[in-house]
């Protein structure tokens, strides 16, 4: 049994996508991703959870300082906000962008940059696409 | 490569009615347990249910699940439940007092055998933004957390 104390910080940022698998014909995409497979994309004003386990800092009673974590996330969404994913974004050339797909590298880019910097772990992604829609990402 | 562990939720809508009332009480009890939510009349609420399936992202499609599937797979638990007085419209809680615990638990019920692969279900219901109620199988609560 031990404790922990967990930070999230929230962002936004609006992006637009694609639903294309191009192994299948267009009746197959239609039939899988319905009206996300129109050609030119559409968007969504996501929300991003970042949530980051770690020692609490006996001066600063605090796990990380939100002002060193707010630049190290707003870095890595310079590829997502604003951006359509399918074609502006190095990660989805190959991968389909749902949101399962974008917290995962997500993940990966977050938890790079975290260690780089930091000695926080990353805890848990959470995406919102809609405010009735997210998705939860974590590795152990 | 560490373990990957993905859930995607969905929030979905309906209004009810309710009345909390065991039939196995005397009305004095009724009263005495339930307090307001005994009125005869009944009263309502506008609920949210959470539904969070866990499970491995498919790579052909990038989903957990594919949101239309789940769509319709709700579609008649919500139909059953939405505009309804539960405790008379609605067979299952005719049997089993209405309360978010009892609501809870037969969403799951009813949507945990129709999930591919058995994909774990995390079931939280809002009766209102201060209450909320949760129902799963405890065995997949680490993955489901």
């Amino acid at each position: 049994m031990g404790y922990k104390t967990l930070l999230t910080k929230r962002v936004e940022f609006s992006a637009s996508h694609r639903y294309w698998n191009p192994k299948w014909n267009e009746e197959a995409n239609k039939a899988v991703f319905g009206k996300c497979i129109s050609p030119y994309g559409h968007g969504h004003n996501y929300v991003l959870e970042v949530t980051v386990d770690g020692t609490v800092d006996p001066d600063t009673g605090m796990i990380i300082n939100i002002y060193d974590l707010k630049p190290l996330i707003s870095e890595v969404l310079k590829d997502f906000d604003h951006k359509f994913l399918n074609e502006d974004n190095p990660y989805f050339k190959d991968l389909i962008p749902t949101t399962e797909n974008i917290a995962r590298v997500l993940w990966d880019l977050i938890e790079k940059k975290l260690k780089e910097t930091t000695d926080c772990k990353l805890y848990r992604i959470r995406l919102y696409e809609t405010p009735d829609l997210f998705v939860d990402y974590r590795r152990e | 490569m560490r373990r990957e562990i993905c859930a995607l939720t969905k929030i979905y809508h309906f209004s009810a009615a309710h009345r909390l009332h065991a039939t196995r009480y005397s009305d004095e009890e009724n009263r005495r347990i339930f307090g307001k939510c005994n009125n005869p009349k009944g009263h309502g609420h506008d609920y949210h249910i959470e539904i969070k399936v866990t499970g491995n992202i498919d790579p052909e499609t990038g989903m957990v699940i594919n949101l239309s599937e789940l769509d319709e797979m709700i579609k008649d638990i919500i139909e059953e439940l939405d505009h309804t007085r539960l405790d008379i419209e609605v067979p299952h809680f005719r049997e089993f007092v209405p309360s978010g615990e009892n609501i809870a638990k037969y969403i799951w019920m009813r949507l945990q055998p129709k999930m591919k692969k058995g994909a774990p279900l995390h079931i939280k219901l809002w009766e209102t933004q201060d209450n909320y109620f949760e129902y799963f199988e405890e065995d997949n609560y680490s993955a489901n957390e």
